[in-house]
């Protein structure tokens, strides 16, 4: 029997809000406050939240405009062209690797508070093996499972920041307006407490009313907004001086147990288990099917389409959870997750700025096309928005707490693979299977159409 | 050879794999092939590991897909993936993700790479 295909506004609104919702998030939310310098890291949230709402709207009409689950694949190729758009997707589907070993850090860090006896990466090895495991059974968490989870996470961060409010005694009312030398930096990093809202435009063919999807996202980046500023502005009232905030890689845990006591510690640490746990089985879905499509138009090896005996693309799976783990391992033991924010805030910033390009270009290049929704001040204003969220992205890639920009370095090495690769061996690959192809042929000869099957 | 008898030799490449009989035999879909330049509409109905075609829009449909008539020619003839008009925005799909996925899969396992 078929399951029914029309999806409703509340699932809109957990798919947006659980894509967006990872337990790295409570760092990210730390390293907001820190630059924004202490109590006034809710206007940092409040200020990337609505750059946001621009983005939310752009993503919005490319996606009733194109809606597919290739999203950013199909949205560029048409508005550049094949190459950047290979280019583009590829980067964007390997910012899901840093998100899970971002997440897997943070995982390590909560359990190792917990249970000192066992070392963190055995957390993050034991955690990781048993997704890839159910992902290549085809065991899939339900997508419900994942929304429920980040309603509970979004309210239990919003009950604990207000028990610890509650509690005070509260910073100076000056303290909450009162704007650090690194502003920019902490709005540049409050885009990243906001990321993965888009991600739910992939779902667009599931949805039968074509507005659900910008309502349910704009409805999720409001709540996402209430739960992650009340929660910094609780963190600051537990850590006064910013300084403090930069020695926990806790947050969550020590905010539990302030408000809720040792009940809170532990509630925290299931909260950051399960949103950890989501995070790697919705990256791992989501990016070996990627992987999978790109295999199967032939712009990455054919081994990647690979499926095994329950039709799943083993070998992208693989892959993808191998990097993951070798990304996670060295995170932990460098401790350098920082670079992961800001890569990811920075690839994220970069890809929002794009959606206002591709929104302006297509208006262009394919006006009569039916847009069920329309972006937020195009031309003018989204271009501006654009260009805030080009430099918001760049900023981020230049964040680093050492002398060499590592995030900027780290993507433009990524970049440039895969620059090289979509220029350089992609056309040889193709070239080899088209003489294949040619000289099955003329040793068969049989007919062109033939060779297909 | 028309659409209709494209449709009816990809039922007939289906019904005739074995490993595709077993896949499909608790993937009972009716999928609606509309082509949007001729305005033409087509179904496959899978039913029990059968796959059967016809013309018109009578059914309801599990999953719709849409594109320009030699899009929709060149996929269930095997000379492309369909994947590449997916990813390119040429074939549009209204349904789960799940039942997309199958109708690359079978394309895959008829047709190869």
């Amino acid at each position: 029997m078929a399951q029914p295909r029309v999806l409703s506004l509340k699932t809109a609104v957990s798919t947006s809000a659980g894509l967006a919702s990872a337990a790295i998030n409570f760092l990210a939310c730390v390293e907001v406050a820190e630059y924004a310098g202490g109590s006034s890291a809710w206007i940092a949230l409040l200020a990337a939240g609505i750059l946001i709402v621009f983005s939310a709207s752009n993503f919005a009409e490319l996606s009733g405009l194109y809606p597919s689950a290739a999203a950013i694949r199909v949205w560029t190729k048409r508005g550049l062209n094949d190459s950047w758009s290979l280019i583009i997707s590829l980067v964007y589907a390997l910012t899901v690797i840093f998100v899970i070993a971002a997440d897997a850090f943070v995982l390590a860090q909560a359990f190792r508070r917990a249970i000192p006896a066992v070392p963190g990466w055995v957390w993050i090895a034991i955690l990781l093996v048993l997704v890839l495991w159910a992902n290549l059974r085809g065991i899939r968490v339900a997508g419900r499972i994942q929304d429920i989870n980040a309603m509970l996470l979004l309210a239990s961060l919003t009950i604990i920041a207000v028990v610890i409010l509650g509690k005070g005694p509260l910073p100076p009312v000056q303290q909450f307006f009162h704007l650090g030398h690194g502003i920019v930096q902490s709005i540049a990093l409050g885009v990243f407490i906001y990321v993965g809202f888009e991600w739910v435009t992939p779902l667009a063919e599931e949805f039968s009313d074509a507005k659900a999807i910008p309502r349910g996202m704009y409805l999720a980046l409001g709540l996402i907004a209430i739960a992650f500023g009340l929660f910094s502005v609780a963190l600051t009232t537990i850590f006064p001086r910013p300084a403090q905030l930069a020695s926990t890689f806790v947050p969550q845990l020590l905010a539990g147990q302030k408000a809720l006591g040792v009940w809170g510690f532990w509630w925290m640490l299931f909260v950051t288990a399960t949103t950890a746990m989501t995070t790697f089985n919705g990256g791992l879905f989501t990016a070996s099917r990627f992987i999978y499509s790109l295999a199967r138009e032939k712009a990455l090896p054919k081994q990647f389409s690979h499926l095994n005996s329950r039709w799943v693309p083993s070998y992208a799976l693989s892959a993808i959870a191998v990097l993951s783990l070798i990304l996670a391992l060295v995170i932990f033991e460098t401790r350098q997750y920082a670079v992961l924010i800001n890569a990811g805030a920075g690839v994220e910033g970069l890809v929002y700025a794009l959606s206002a390009l591709l929104v302006i270009r297509l208006r262009k290049k394919e006006p009569t096309r039916a847009r069920p929704f329309h972006a937020l001040g195009v031309p003018w204003l989204t271009a501006a928005v654009g260009i805030i969220f080009f430099v918001l992205g760049m900023a981020a890639l230049f964040t680093s707490s050492s002398a060499w920009p590592w995030p900027f370095m780290f993507i433009a090495s990524l970049v440039l693979l895969t620059m090289g690769y979509v220029h350089f061996v992609l056309p040889r690959m193709k070239e080899a299977q088209r003489r294949k192809v040619s000289s099955s042929i003329k040793g068969n000869k049989v007919t062109p159409e033939e060779t297909t099957k | 050879m028309t659409m209709l008898q494209v449709l009816e030799n990809f039922a007939r490449e289906c019904n005739s794999n074995d490993r595709l009989r077993q896949m499909n035999r608790e993937w009972n879909r009716t999928i609606v092939i509309r082509e949007t330049d001729s305005g033409n509409a087509y179904w496959l109905r899978s039913q029990e590991g059968t796959i059967q075609s016809g013309e018109g829009s009578q059914f309801e449909a599990d999953l719709e897909v849409e594109g320009s008539h030699d899009v929709i020619r060149s996929v269930f003839s095997g000379e492309m993936s369909p994947t590449e008009p997916y990813n390119a925005g040429d074939l549009l799909v209204k349904g789960r993700q799940d039942d997309l996925m199958r109708l690359d899969i079978i394309t895959l396992l008829i047709w190869g790479e």
